[in-house]
């Protein structure tokens, strides 16, 4: 695929911070129209990399780009094109919801107030009322309905689903949807609730003290990732082929995980008297694995 | 109609939505001429991602059970009822499958099996009071 294609692309993009490596080598590509889930645990290097693509600091080495826009020298257009809601985010509390909105667009040469008014009255957001009387969820629904003012191709929602209750979740997660349907617009989104993550995206990416575990479409990384189980004679064991994660084995059972699942894989496995059996794992018994299995090698 | 989607069951979303339109058409909650939800809606009502929608409304079309009318909407198929017989066969043999894997590996024999089945299926028959 050509850089076209894709909404976001990094190149070895690192970041230190003293001693301390917040992105290491990271080269993630986000193909345009999609929904993209970057996961990780606190501090794996999700809001740095945000960070990142948004200029707002600079990367140790490697490169960054938006739309095939670089993030250091076109910063000014990407801004343009780009719409940004983190997690907790200031707003101005003395200000009305009205004002905020218009202080935004008077930030960018483009704006359309409809999309902006569409949500807040979808979601019931008073335009009139004070931005610090608001909930923490109506706060993420104003800041995301003011995101995307601009009419932005790319949405970049850094934990923005982060500390909500379970009804303002699911409101944004609704409006994140409801947002993504403007023509070919991506959405790069960072958190850690996986189930909500596997709900929404069609890409994701694991990031684990900042180096890029893996990155594929979700349809892919699940019919890659698979538990396979064996039963089979006390004396007859299998083999578990090389790579094999959370291996468990009992004297008739033997159970792991493979990163690689073929049916080939299972036909090497058959032999007499044994039963098996390939399980599908849901997103968040994937990231463990995988996330415990590097932790593992790293130690 | 649509159930909830469980993101953290183990079988992939798109598959979870289409295996719920089929069980629809078998058991005739959805007959040919129904109008299906827009991708956007049933995205938004799901909550999943409307590309995961459009895939699964594209494979059921594929098979035979929807068709889309252009400008229109997507529609359950004329042939669907005529593959809602074959669904209901295959639905219910998926789920004997699983029994029968059961039954060979606690070592049942096959008479002991079918005569629990037959209890099973007693035991699960609509009252007449109940009836649809």
């Amino acid at each position: 695929m050509s850089d076209n294609a894709y909404a976001i692309t990094t190149y070895s993009l690192s970041k230190r911070f003293g001693r301390h490596k917040a992105l290491d080598d990271v080269s993630a590509r986000v193909p345009r129209g999609s929904i993209y889930g970057l996961m990780g645990p606190n501090g794996a290097g999700k809001t740095t990399f945000v960070r990142c693509l948004l200029n707002l600091i600079n990367p140790t080495r490697g490169s960054a780009a938006v739309l095939g826009l670089d993030v250091v020298r076109d910063s000014v257009a990407v801004r343009q094109r780009v719409g940004h809601v983190a997690a907790l985010q200031p707003l101005w509390e003395w200000m009305k919801v009205s004002e905020f909105a218009d202080f935004m667009a008077g930030c960018y040469p483009r704006w359309n107030p409809e999309p902006v008014s569409a949500v807040l009255s979808r979601v019931g957001i008073d335009r009139e009322a004070r931005i610090q009387t608001l909930s923490r969820g109506q706060r993420a629904l104003a800041a995301l309905a003011v995101a995307i003012g601009h009419e932005p191709d790319v949405l970049l929602l850094d934990e923005a689903l982060t500390g909500l209750d379970p009804i303002a979740r699911r409101e944004v997660l609704r409006n994140i949807i409801e947002a993504m349907h403007a023509e070919g617009r991506t959405v790069f989104i960072t958190g850690q609730d996986i189930a909500d993550m596997e709900r929404i995206c069609d890409h994701v990416g694991f990031l684990v003290k900042g180096r890029l575990l893996l990155e594929s479409t979700l349809d892919e990384l699940k019919a890659r990732v698979k538990r396979i189980r064996v039963e089979h004679p006390a004396d007859a064991s299998p083999e578990i082929p090389a790579g094999a994660l959370q291996v468990d084995r009992t004297a008739r059972e033997t159970i792991f995980t493979t990163r690689d699942f073929s049916p080939d894989l299972l036909t090497s496995l058959a032999g007499p008297n044994r039963r098996l059996e390939a399980l599908d794992l849901s997103l968040e018994d994937i990231f463990v694995n995988l996330a415990q299995q590097n932790t593992e090698a790293a130690t | 109609m649509f159930d909830t989607i469980n993101p953290k069951s183990a079988g992939p979303i798109h598959r979870q939505i289409g295996d719920q339109i089929r069980r629809s058409v078998a058991a005739g909650l959805l007959v040919p001429g129904d109008k299906l939800p827009s991708v956007r809606e049933l995205a938004s009502r799901l909550l999943v991602n409307p590309n995961t929608v459009a895939r699964v409304y594209r494979d059921l079309e594929r098979d035979g059970l929807l068709e889309t009318r252009r400008g229109q909407g997507t529609y359950i198929s004329a042939n669907a009822a005529a593959l809602a017989e074959s669904e209901r066969r295959r639905l219910v043999s998926e789920n004997l499958d699983a029994a029968a894997r059961d039954v060979h590996a606690f070592g049942l024999s096959e008479k002991a099996a079918l005569d629990l089945f037959r209890e099973v299926l007693a035991n699960r028959r609509p009252q007449p009071e109940e009836e649809r």
